[in-house]
Order: C-alpha cells, then structure tokens, then sequence
C-alpha cells in the first residue's frame, strides 16, 4: 500500500500572503468540507510549489504572552482586557510570518510503513504528497492508521 | 575608613536565574526571510547562527535584517551575509551586574549563555529576562502593595516609583509622510527600538519599532514607503503619574518593549519607558529596594 493509495486528494491549502484571520476561517472552512478535524493546513507559493506549513500551534505560539510565568502568579488581573490586547497583535500578521519552513514532504510511491516510520520518527501527523514540486495529496496519521489496522482486524 | 557600596537588587544573583534556554538556531544558509520567521514566531529579537557541528558561529538580530532593509539586499540572502560574529557569551554562574554591564558596554541587547562546553549554548539572557525576574521579586517582597496592610496604604503609595522616575524623557518622533528609510535612519542614530509618528498637528498617530520594519521587510515593503503605511496605532501608552510595577506589567503581559508616557493628555507624549531602562535601572518598584541599595561600611 502506498501514499497514492491512501492520500487525500481533498485538501486545503494558505498562501503566504494571508492574514492569520483568513487562516482561521480556513481552518473551519477546511474541518467542514473535508470532514475531519484539521489542525495544520500547508502553505503553498502561486506555482503551488509547498513553502510552509501553518498548525494552529504555531497560531497559539505567537500569541502566548512570552513572559507567560509571570501570569501564573497575578490574581489582580483583568484576564478579558489583556486578551484583547493580546489578539490585537496579530493584526499586520501574515501566514508566511509565523508559519514552519521546514516542511517533510514525501512521494506517491512511499510504502505506509514507511510513512508511518516517518511520522513517529518526526512526530509528525500530516505529510503532503509532492509529484514534480507540485502537491496532489495529504497523508494524515489517522488514514495510516486505519489502514494499517484494519487489515489485521479483519 | 568609610565606604558606601552600592547594592542593588540583582546583587548576589546569577545569569542562570534570569536565562531562557530556549534558543532560536538557525543555519548559516538561512534566508533573511525565514529568519524574521523565526523571530516573529518565537518573539526573539535575535536568533543563533550555527554550523552544522552546532557550533554557534554569529548572531542575526532585527538590527541586523533592519540594516539589510536599508541596504536594499534582497530577503532571500543568508543569514551568514549579515550575521554579527562572533556571538557575545557569558556563563551561568555569572553574576547578572556583570552581564547587565557587559551587554551595555558592547551596546547588545543580549548575551548568549554557554556551558562548561564553550560551543554548546545553554540559554540567552535579554533585558526583558531580567525586568521579569525583577518583578517577580518585587511581588513577592514582604513591602510590596499587593501585601500593604490597611491603614498604611498611603504610606506605602507614597514610595511606591512612579514611571515619571524612571522615563526617559528624550522621545525619538518621525512624521507620518517620512520613508522608512528616514526612520530606520532615526532608529540607528539614535539606537532605540522604535520611534513615535506624529501626525501634521504633532500629536501621536502610531508607532514603528524594529519588529515593525523587519516585518515590513519580509512582506517586500520597500525603503520609500511611508511610515504611515506601517505604523502600528494606537500608541500604547501611559500617564507618567502610573506606578512604575503597573507599567511593568504591563510591558511584560503585553509583550511590547515599551510604553510612551504622556502627561494629562494621551496625544502629548513626553517620555519613554523602555524594559532596557528598566533593567538597567537595577530596582524593583518602590523605594524600599533604592534606600537598601546603599550599604555603609565601616
């Protein structure tokens, strides 16, 4: 069984140039169409060539307050004003900012076990499918998953 | 004989108390593109080059990329192109006075920390590090406000540091139609962090700070673009009258560098309090830790 076999040919993908608002209406955008939770969305240049991979940890990332120890020990706060103040700075945001460059990617012809030694090795819960620089699918652990198992189950 | 030794609050504390160890690395191939990436993400204003041994080789800092901006080198180049080598260390034991001054007297903002292994890195340690530490002791200190009894709350308000004490009252200002090119010039005549823009009428419109003119570098601004286009508003400010523990917090909660501070009126700025002024002023927030500072010796 191969990465052909088993990738989804229905992704959705950001361009580098958009803002973190519009990566997250994709996110949901993404989750409804495609069925499935969709926590990473990769980041492709306008030859679709990939050039990054935008997680909603990367998201989560920029926004935790850097001295977040300091947090910890107020009780005088006033949590909803700072939120604010904190989500405001990702306006002048964009994707390729705060996006993972170094993206794995992997061939059509990889064998499962393969691609699931990759994603443990890597910890890594996606992998894109490229054919000459260009990406056609995506392979998400949970396909690997229940493809492997499945056929001993049965 | 008689001898006055200044104490100050980071007195007998060391650099690994206030390090990160986290440490931003990249490659010497690296593209200025992905190295403002990596700052954006991580909230550095500096990361590591290494070679491939994980040898630390050089430091690429917003300076640094903002320098490149103005130089019009395109945003694909190599971090080993601008990089500062060789990178400035101190180690763990270290006494934090003596880093303070070392980063000081080099004009850096930051010091890398290396082991017993001098090629290995272990942490960094950067002003706002220290103004963190700072205001964690000054909350737990036995006269912090937040432990004032009643009764002697008027008292305790009294010597509490007010950010008029610290500012600095010297105000680095653009106008909104200069080029940024004419800010960045500001910037590094000046060696500050950002600089105010005011409008035609001389009142404050925005702010443009290093993050600000990295990130417009990467997103393929060019030098002669109006500061206007990318300053940031509203200016985050506040009243020289605030306490100085207030201020702090909020620097350091919301993850800016500094306030300007305003009199009476939010659009007449006349000061700035920075996290680097901060730390170098050695203090917590109230004057219990300035009259403990001077010890008489006999």
């Amino acid at each position: 069984m191969l990465a052909r076999d088993i990738m989804d040919t229905r992704f959705h993908t950001l361009k580098p140039d958009e803002t973190v608002a519009q990566a997250v209406k994709m996110f949901q955008t993404a989750s409804r169409e495609e069925g499935k939770k969709i926590f990473g969305l990769i980041v492709v240049d306008d030859a679709d060539r990939v050039v990054g991979m935008l997680s909603m940890y990367d998201i989560l990332l920029f926004i935790q307050p850097k001295h977040m120890k300091i947090w910890g020990e107020m009780e005088d706060l006033e949590p909803d004003r700072l939120f604010n103040d904190l989500l405001g700075k990702v306006k002048g945001i964009q994707v390729g900012d705060i996006m993972t460059t170094e993206v794995v990617t992997i061939g059509p012809e990889m064998h499962i076990l393969s691609i699931s030694d990759l994603m443990i090795n890597k910890h890594i819960r996606r992998l894109p499918v490229s054919e000459d620089g260009r990406i056609t699918g995506m392979v998400y652990i949970s396909d690997v998953f229940y493809h492997m198992l499945t056929q001993f189950l049965d | 004989m008689v001898f006055i030794e200044r104490r100050t609050v980071l007195s007998g504390m060391l650099v690994q108390e206030a390090m990160r160890r986290r440490v931003i690395r990249v490659s010497r191939e690296t593209t200025l593109s992905d190295c403002t990436n990596r700052m954006v993400k991580n909230k550095v204003a500096a990361v590591l080059v290494t070679a491939e041994d994980d040898r630390p080789v050089g430091v690429v800092s917003k300076t640094d990329l903002i320098g490149a901006f103005y130089a019009d080198l395109p945003v694909e180049a190599a971090a080993a192109d601008i990089m500062a080598a060789p990178p400035l260390f101190c180690f763990p034991d270290d006494s934090l006075e003596s880093a303070i001054d070392l980063m000081h007297a080099r004009g850096v903002h930051r010091l890398y920390v290396s082991g017993a292994e001098t090629d290995r890195v272990v942490g960094t340690l950067a002003y706002p590090d220290v103004v963190g530490l700072l205001y964690r002791y000054c909350r737990a200190c036995g006269k912090s406000v937040s432990k004032a009894r009643r009764g002697t709350e008027d008292e305790t308000n009294r010597s509490r540091l007010r950010v008029g004490d610290v500012m600095t009252t010297s105000v680095r200002a653009c106008k909104t139609d200069d080029t940024l090119a004419e800010v960045i010039d500001n910037l590094t005549t000046h060696r500050c962090g950002a600089v105010l823009i005011r409008n035609p009428a001389g009142h404050a419109a925005g702010v443009i700070s290093k993050t600000d003119l990295v990130i417009a570098y990467k997103h393929g601004e060019k030098t002669g673009t109006p500061a206007q286009v990318i300053m940031r508003h509203p200016v985050l400010s506040c009243d020289a009258n605030e306490f100085l523990s207030v201020a702090l917090q909020q620097m350091l909660l919301k993850d800016v560098q500094r306030l300007f501070v305003y009199k009476d009126d939010p659009a007449l700025i006349v000061g700035v309090l920075s996290l680097s002024d901060s730390a170098r002023f050695r203090s917590g927030s109230c004057r219990a830790c300035i009259s403990g500072r001077l010890i008489v010796g006999v």
